[in-house]
């Protein structure tokens, strides 16, 4: 059998990772934009308790290595107390990625809505608008287009920070890779595996692209 | 019955006094032009009515409704969060930079307000936005983005923006000192369009000749306080302070 028929034996069972690794990024992400979003603006609140938290948070979850947080989750937790015991790896996973993407999400959130011009707001608060108005109506559609791409490259970072959970015997593709290279005893399983990661990353940023386009209509 | 009037408003950035003891009453369909150098207070004057600016000391009613009365900084008028607004709602304003939602067309631009702060119904909100996009002659450009508009047409949807709030005072910021020099006259145009109809109004501006043609009185501002205020025939052609004479000056020379 040559090298390419070879390759493409693997192909199967790379999938089967990819689909672990994709849903993982995908799902996190999300999960992570929705809880970034509350992060952000509790940071810029006037609230100083609020603010605290969200800036400690934040602080936290940048500061340690994701590696470390998704070690402590999966293995740590149970140890604290059986009830934190989470017996679905993909779970754990995503928990951990989720707590690690908010506060990343956070901050590009954060900066987004800052970089908004202060006469919207001015605008906003003559016309009678709330805060929460404002935010929801003014600010917040606005810092979308501004969002989308840094958010484009953080999916593009979790897609292959994903590839830790090998660590917690998650089969995502770097797993497969490492056992199809070891069963095999052959270095040629990365190949095919790298050519799925870029396949991925270059959807992403296609995606990413087409969204910044569609949001930019007012310009 | 003033519809504005301010008694002793004082605001100071820091160490630097930019209003002091600003007292002045206008009256209902009043249009009172606010002249003076750069630095004058004069902006501020007009951003403390509305509380874009907090102003530590002084009063200031709104159709005799008393809305501030501060003593360092704090305000002895407690009023609820909706009297408070329900009072600066009476006041619409224009901003030099228009500040439109880029995000929205011009008709959204104008509805915005209404439906959300006023809960009007969709029909009624776009009637009134429809009416007053057509007051000010952009009636083709409804479903526009503000980035297409050119400066002077910006800043006519900024003030049926404004009116869509069915306010009984427009102030005015300076709206026409980010245009070119001939985008000037269709948004003067406007203001004076508005005056006739008797719009209360207060205009900081650069424009003489706005303020000879349409104020009712003129009030000349220098280093944060009222120094004159008179007819515009007596402020253009007599003014009394040695300040004003000199800005005057400055002006027709530059």
């Amino acid at each position: 059998m040559n090298l390419l028929q070879e390759m493409i034996s693997w192909v199967p069972s790379l999938l089967r990772g990819a689909r672990i690794t994709i849903s993982l990024t995908l799902v996190s992400v999300a999960a992570g934009i929705f809880l970034g979003l509350f992060l952000a603006l509790g940071k810029i609140s006037k609230n100083r308790v609020l603010s605290k938290i969200s800036s400690g948070y934040i602080f936290f979850f940048r500061g340690t290595p994701l590696l470390m947080q998704l070690y402590f989750i999966y293995y740590s937790f149970p140890q604290i107390h059986p009830a934190l015991t989470i017996n679905s790896r993909f779970m754990a996973a995503f928990i951990a990625f989720t707590l690690n993407s908010g506060a990343y999400s956070a901050e590009i959130i954060r900066s987004a809505i800052q970089s908004i011009d202060k006469g919207q707001r001015e605008a906003s608060k003559v016309l009678g608008m709330s805060y929460a108005q404002t935010m929801r109506l003014v600010i917040i559609p606005q810092s979308i287009r501004r969002l989308i791409p840094p958010l484009g490259n953080e999916y593009i970072m979790v897609l292959k920070d994903v590839s830790l959970v090998s660590i917690i015997a998650l089969t995502d593709i770097t797993k497969v890779t490492k056992s199809l290279s070891s069963t095999t005893a052959s270095p040629w399983p990365y190949v095919p595996a790298m050519v799925i990661y870029l396949i991925i990353t270059g959807i992403f940023t296609y995606v990413f692209n087409k969204l910044e386009t569609k949001f930019s209509v007012y310009d | 019955m003033s519809m504005i009037k301010t008694e002793g408003l004082c605001k100071s950035f820091g160490d630097l006094a930019v209003l002091k003891n600003c007292s002045l009453s206008i009256e209902s369909g009043e249009v009172v032009v606010i002249i003076g150098p750069s630095g004058a207070g004069k902006s501020t004057y007009l951003r403390a009515l509305n509380h874009l600016e907090t102003i530590n000391e002084g009063k200031i009613w709104i159709e005799d409704n008393l809305l501030d009365d501060r003593i360092n900084s704090v305000n002895l008028v407690k009023l609820s969060h909706q009297e408070e607004t329900a009072i600066l709602l009476e006041m619409g304003m224009v901003f030099q930079r228009f500040n439109l939602f880029p995000h929205k067309t011009v008709l959204e631009n104008v509805m915005l307000a209404p439906i959300n702060v006023r809960k009007y119904p969709l029909e009624k909100a776009e009637q009134i936005a429809k009416e007053l996009i057509d007051k000010v002659g952009l009636s083709d450009k409804l479903h526009e983005y503000p980035s297409r508009l050119s400066g002077g047409q910006q800043q006519r949807v900024a003030i049926a923006r404004a009116l869509a709030m069915q306010p009984k005072i427009m102030l005015f910021d300076e709206p026409t000192s980010a245009l070119d020099p001939e985008l000037v006259g269709e948004v003067l145009g406007v203001m004076k369009e508005l005056a006739a109809e008797g719009m209360t109004m207060i205009c900081v501006t650069h424009e003489m000749g706005f303020a000879r043609e349409v104020a009712d009185r003129v009030v000349f501002m220098y280093n944060g306080e009222i120094t004159e205020v008179s007819s515009p025939e007596e402020m253009f052609s007599n003014p009394k302070h040695e300040k004003t004479q000199q800005f005057l000056k400055s002006i027709i020379n530059g």
